[in-house]
């Protein structure tokens, strides 16, 4: 197990001093290759859950452990650092970087991790490759259609082998057959790479091809 | 090397994103610098012809005179008893832009009144040669060198006391040796000093025929005035001083500070007010991307990578700006210096009148190159500073979250 939550919660506090609970009580373990999906309505906690895990969010209570570190214990600035050497991220919306193409957007994270050059274009050509986009790597992200920026989403994420990608409802903004093909490429990886995935959705498509589903509500795993 | 070849190009990049928007920051802020280089330049240029055309009138740059020439007890007697040696020995580069004088108080009679005025005696020929005191003469003409006893008269002076060309009027001073100074001078020449009050206060005849009148010896005379452009002051000794006009002339001296300094505080207000539309410009640009300076942190990017990205973009900007606008601002003020301006376009076609008299010089625009680094430094320092407002924002609204 590398990645575990014991008993996090995270809550607001409302204006009636009552607290509102993003998460509550969750206990997860995450191991190598596993491919989760968190599932439930909406507001029910998934995006909370993945902002946790990637430390975004600080849990109110409990402990957020990557092997035998302390997320929970690190600046924020550890935290940014500690995200950029293990995890990849894909987001509902690309995210991509407008004014870079689709190869320079795959080199970003690369630039800050302060790889060789060389280094760096053979891991932004492998990447290219893995998506399937060998061919566009030089076009900007306007130049690209939903599913194609979604795959060079994806091979930014996968530059920088990451130890998990964290993945907000990845398919939500694409037409059937794309998110098919998309769902495809996250499988073959986690196959192939034996890279760790874990996303929050709702695409019942994406829930019936996962191994392990969590499903989430009120902030709690059931 | 590579990752800040790989943050210029992301910089640059972003700033042709809204490529109007860039493009109207850096015209407004070249336009900014470029007025401001102008003003400076035409404004201290402005202040140095008014002040060349009125020294070279009468006052000089630099007045040699004995060192107890200006003192109290001098000025009380009714002759100026401290003299000096005319032909004191000075280096050429000096003695070429020299001319001698004698000062004294003296009444002059008219047809009708009898006035006291100040008696300047000059060496006509180098009057001529250095200042424009002939220009000053409008009625008549200007004494000659081989004339005796020929004066000229302001043209308010000359109505007061009824005097015409041609007429005598009799002049009563006391000599330098305590004597009484008498004697009957021909009107050859009146005046005009645009109505100013030296036309009532000065009268000139030749440096001779002052010194006969006071019984000055004629090796002797009260000023060595200088009428040369530059500042170099005179050379000084136990018996004699220098005295730059700005000691002279005070009042005209802080009046011309004056200007410069508050063309000074309107070119700063100026930058203030072009660095607050450039601050909220850039707090607009800088929020429009919120959402990918989060994505940039949740890929791990440090927000102090964000940051300075931002301050690149600003620093390429205003570099950009600031060359063009100083270039610019250099051509303006070459146009400027090719075709001079007339003062009389900013005074509603009026003379300026300055102490006691009008002039209406032409001012060609010199370029001043200190104004061509401390300019752009001063926007470029109001430009970091615009920056960090936005900057600030930027920080404390990352939200950092998926």
């Amino acid at each position: 197990m590398f990645f575990e939550l014991k008993d996090v919660s995270k809550y607001y506090e409302s204006s009636e001093n009552s607290k509102v609970f993003g998460a509550k009580n969750i206990n997860l373990e995450i191991k190598p290759g596993d491919f989760l999906a968190l599932v439930g309505p909406s507001g029910s906690g998934k995006t909370t859950l993945l902002n946790l895990i990637a430390g975004l969010l600080l849990p109110s209570s409990g402990t957020l452990l990557h092997g035998k570190e302390n997320i929970t214990s690190l600046s924020l600035e550890q935290r940014t650092q500690h995200r950029l050497d293990y995890m990849g991220f894909v987001f509902q919306d690309y995210q991509l970087l407008p004014v870079l193409t689709a190869a320079e957007n795959i080199e970003f994270p690369l630039q800050l991790k302060k790889i060789d050059k060389y280094e760096i274009k053979k891991r932004v050509n492998w990447a290219l490759e893995q998506v399937g986009l060998e061919n566009l790597g030089n076009r900007y992200p306007k130049q690209l259609s939903g599913g194609q920026q979604q795959r060079v989403s994806i091979a930014r994420a996968i530059a920088c082998k990451p130890e998990i990608i964290l993945a907000d409802e990845p398919t939500a903004n694409l037409d059937s057959k794309t998110a098919q093909e998309i769902i495809q490429l996250f499988l073959k990886l986690n196959e192939e790479l034996n890279l760790t995935f874990v996303f929050s959705t709702h695409d019942q498509r994406l829930i019936d091809q996962v191994k392990t589903v969590l499903y989430v509500k009120d902030g709690k795993i059931s | 090397m590579s990752e800040l070849a790989f943050l210029l190009k992301y910089s640059l990049r972003n700033l042709f994103r809204n490529h109007k928007r860039t493009m109207l920051m850096i015209f407004s802020l070249s336009l900014g610098c470029a007025y401001i280089l102008w003003v400076l330049n035409f404004a201290n240029s402005s202040s140095k012809e008014i002040i060349n055309e009125f020294l070279s009138q009468n006052t000089g740059r630099y007045v040699l005179t004995n060192k107890n020439f200006y003192e109290d007890n001098n000025k009380k007697k009714f002759n100026f008893y401290k003299v000096i040696d005319q032909n004191i020995e000075l280096d050429k580069d000096i003695s070429q832009f020299i001319t001698p004088r004698v000062v004294a108080p003296v009444f002059i009679s008219g047809q009708s009144k009898t006035i006291g005025l100040l008696l300047t005696g000059i060496d006509v020929s180098r009057e001529l040669e250095l200042s424009t005191i002939k220009d000053a003469v409008t009625i008549g003409n200007f004494i000659s060198p081989n004339d005796e006893n020929t004066i000229l008269l302001g043209i308010r002076f000359a109505k007061k006391i009824q005097a015409n060309i041609g007429d005598d009027v009799a002049i009563l001073g006391q000599g330098l040796d305590g004597s009484m100074a008498n004697e009957l001078f021909r009107v050859v020449g009146l005046m005009n000093f645009g109505g100013g009050d030296l036309e009532e206060a000065m009268a000139f005849t030749q440096l001779k025929s002052s010194q006969n009148l006071l019984s000055i010896p004629h090796n002797k005379v009260h000023q060595l005035v200088n009428f040369s452009m530059q500042d170099t002051p005179l050379p000084e000794s136990s018996d004699f001083v220098s005295t730059h006009w700005k000691d002279l002339l005070p009042e005209i001296s802080v009046s011309m500070q004056f200007i410069d300094n508050f063309t000074w505080i309107v070119c700063i207000v100026i930058v203030l007010v072009l660095s607050l539309g450039l601050s909220n410009t850039l707090m607009i640009t800088f929020l429009e991307r919120e959402s990918e300076f989060n994505t940039l942190n949740i890929i791990g990017a440090q927000m102090r990578w964000v940051c300075l990205s931002l301050i690149i973009e600003v620093l390429i900007l205003g570099t950009t700006a600031l060359i063009i606008g100083t270039v610019f601002g250099y051509l303006l003020t070459m146009f400027f210096y090719y075709y001079p301006i007339n003062i009389e376009w900013f005074t509603g076609g009026q003379p300026i009148y300055l102490g006691g008299m009008t002039i209406t010089p032409l001012v060609r625009v010199h370029s001043h190159l200190d104004y061509y680094w401390k300019v752009p430094l001063i926007i470029y320092g109001f430009l970091m500073l615009t920056m960090i407002y936005p900057l600030m924002k930027v920080i404390r609204r990352s939200r950092n979250v998926l």
